[in-house]
């Protein structure tokens, strides 16, 4: 009787063993990093609150390992890439995320031309006809245009444009639980089939300024500006980026 | 009575499976420390012998070229470059400057303070850091996400520091790297594999060191190429203290601390 008390007391052993396993295994997972995806791996699906201010408490460390070649770090702040090509996206384009490295593969974008104001007498062969709360706009990859007499003149990012297909080149910028597309001085963000530019959130690091932006000086401190938001130079793991806000 | 009746008025006998079951678990779960790495002698000797004489240098000079894979959105995957000049003077200093077409940036301790300089966009920013090589570099690190180039060969102990997590290494035999005759070792962490290639006679140097990430898309790689090693060259104070340059602008340095804890916090950092 007593063995088969002990075996069965064993046997209710390794079932409570097996039912722990999966917590232990999932457990593992979330801690290396891998297994269940992190909240910023997530793809993206739009707004899904508020943008934080708060970046060193809310934002993604951004340390790429493979970029910093350390064994003994090896593991430190490892962050999954978050570039993440969507399926409705054209193959063609591509999203990359602001790397932590000093590598040369980002090549210039159309929207990297952007100057406030300059004129084109005419607009590239595929541009989009836009109205944004009625007003007639012209896009191209990544730069909006207005009528300008028989010109067309580059205006900054109009917030509400809605455009099907990101520009080329787009960052993936995660700030809070949001995810947005940064290109051309605009924030996308994706809605239904499309992506809308949103207001620039405050508080949010991006890897490069804005192109077209005009360096200033506030408070003995350089800063830029772009269409009324300031940026900051910071160093983020080791990295000049820059943080979007108000005076 | 039912189930948890049962358990409430003798719990000796749940309790006794639950011990099971934990012994069991604890068995499971215990530390990978505790397993001894599947290390091929000639392997480990190679790499004591290398750590010991870069432990032993009082300072020393050395290039490196980079090249790393870089996966771009569209899937593809190319290798992007950068070459890298260390000074190191143990046991409280090291500079560093790194070049690419794109890049020009420096990274100074001189025991006292870390500071990064932008050479291209002419900012700078300092991190008080503690006395020591090692704590500094965990410092940057662990709270500054910043990650010192070729740390592996400038921490006090690389043997040890190195192999921390190392599961398996073997002796791959001899190697020409560059022109110079090297062993090849290769260990492996699991998920990651590494690779060094040490001179061979009386200046165990590393010439390369390749480090695999197996758990990532496309198994990038990270190459290092040395050159230039140099233990005679002095190397003064005025090199590893920092004077910003004409026309430079002090910026802040983000700390990661703060997200650090909220991932402790979650019980997703270690």
């Amino acid at each position: 009787m007593n063995k088969i008390t002990s075996l069965r007391n064993i046997g209710i052993g390794v079932a409570a063993l097996l039912a722990t396993l999966p917590l232990l295994y999932a457990q593992r997972s979330q801690s290396s990093g891998r297994g269940a995806p992190a909240p910023w791996s997530e793809p993206a699906h739009g707004p899904r609150s508020e943008p934080t201010h708060d970046v060193t408490q809310h934002s993604p460390v951004m340390v790429d390992r493979s970029a910093h070649g350390s064994i003994r770090h090896v593991d430190a702040h490892i962050v999954e890439h978050l570039v993440e090509v969507h399926r409705d996206f054209d193959v063609h384009q591509q999203v990359l995320i602001h790397h932590d490295r000093d590598v040369d593969v980002n090549r210039p974008r159309f929207w990297h031309g952007f100057v406030f104001g300059a004129r084109r007498h005419g607009l590239r062969e595929g541009c989009l006809h836009l109205f944004v709360n009625g007003v007639p706009f012209f896009y191209d990859d990544g730069i909006y245009y207005q009528q300008a007499g028989d010109d067309y003149a580059a205006v900054y990012p109009p917030v509400g444009a809605t455009i099907p297909v990101l520009p080329d080149g787009a960052i993936e910028i995660l700030a809070g639980n949001m995810i947005y597309y940064y290109a051309g001085g605009g924030f996308y963000v994706q809605q239904g089939g499309g992506f809308v530019i949103a207001p620039t959130p405050l508080g949010v690091v991006v890897p490069e300024l804005p192109p077209g932006n005009v360096m200033a000086l506030l408070n003995g401190r350089v800063v830029y500006q772009f269409n009324g938001i300031y940026y900051q130079p910071v160093f983020v793991n080791g990295v000049t980026q820059y943080q979007t806000f108000l005076p | 009575m039912n189930s948890t009746d049962r358990m409430i008025k003798h719990p000796v006998r749940w309790l006794r499976p639950a011990f099971v079951a934990g012994m069991l678990l604890g068995a499971v779960s215990a530390p990978a420390a505790e397993v001894k790495p599947a290390l091929d002698p000639q392997a480990d000797e190679q790499l004591r012998r290398m750590s010991a004489y870069l432990a032993q240098a009082p300072f020393f000079s050395v290039s490196a070229e980079i090249w790393q894979d870089v996966r771009l959105g569209s899937g593809q995957q190319v290798q992007a470059g950068r070459a890298i000049d260390l000074q190191v003077r143990r046991p409280d200093r090291f500079h560093a400057e790194m070049h690419s077409t794109r890049h020009n940036r420096a990274l100074f301790f001189d025991g006292k303070s870390i500071t990064l300089l932008n050479r291209a966009k002419n900012f700078y920013g300092s991190i008080p850091a503690p006395a020591t090589l090692d704590e500094a570099l965990d410092l940057a690190c662990e709270r500054f996400g910043v990650t010192l180039p070729l740390e592996d060969i400038i921490v006090s102990d690389p043997y040890q520091s190195a192999m921390r997590k190392v599961v398996s290494g073997i002796h791959l035999g001899p190697v020409v790297v560059l022109g110079v005759p090297c062993d090849h070792l290769a260990f492996s962490m699991g998920t990651v594999d590494w690779q060094v290639w040490i001179e061979q006679g009386g200046r165990p140097v590393p010439r390369k060191i390749v480090i695999t990430y197996k758990d990532e898309e496309g198994t990038p790689e990270y190459t290092a190429l040395f050159s230039r090693w140099d233990f005679q060259t002095k190397l003064p104070d005025q090199l590893f203290t920092f004077a910003p340059p004409s026309g430079t602008t002090q910026i802040s340095v983000a700390e990661i601390k703060s997200r650090i804890e909220t991932h402790k916090s979650g019980g997703t950092q270690p």
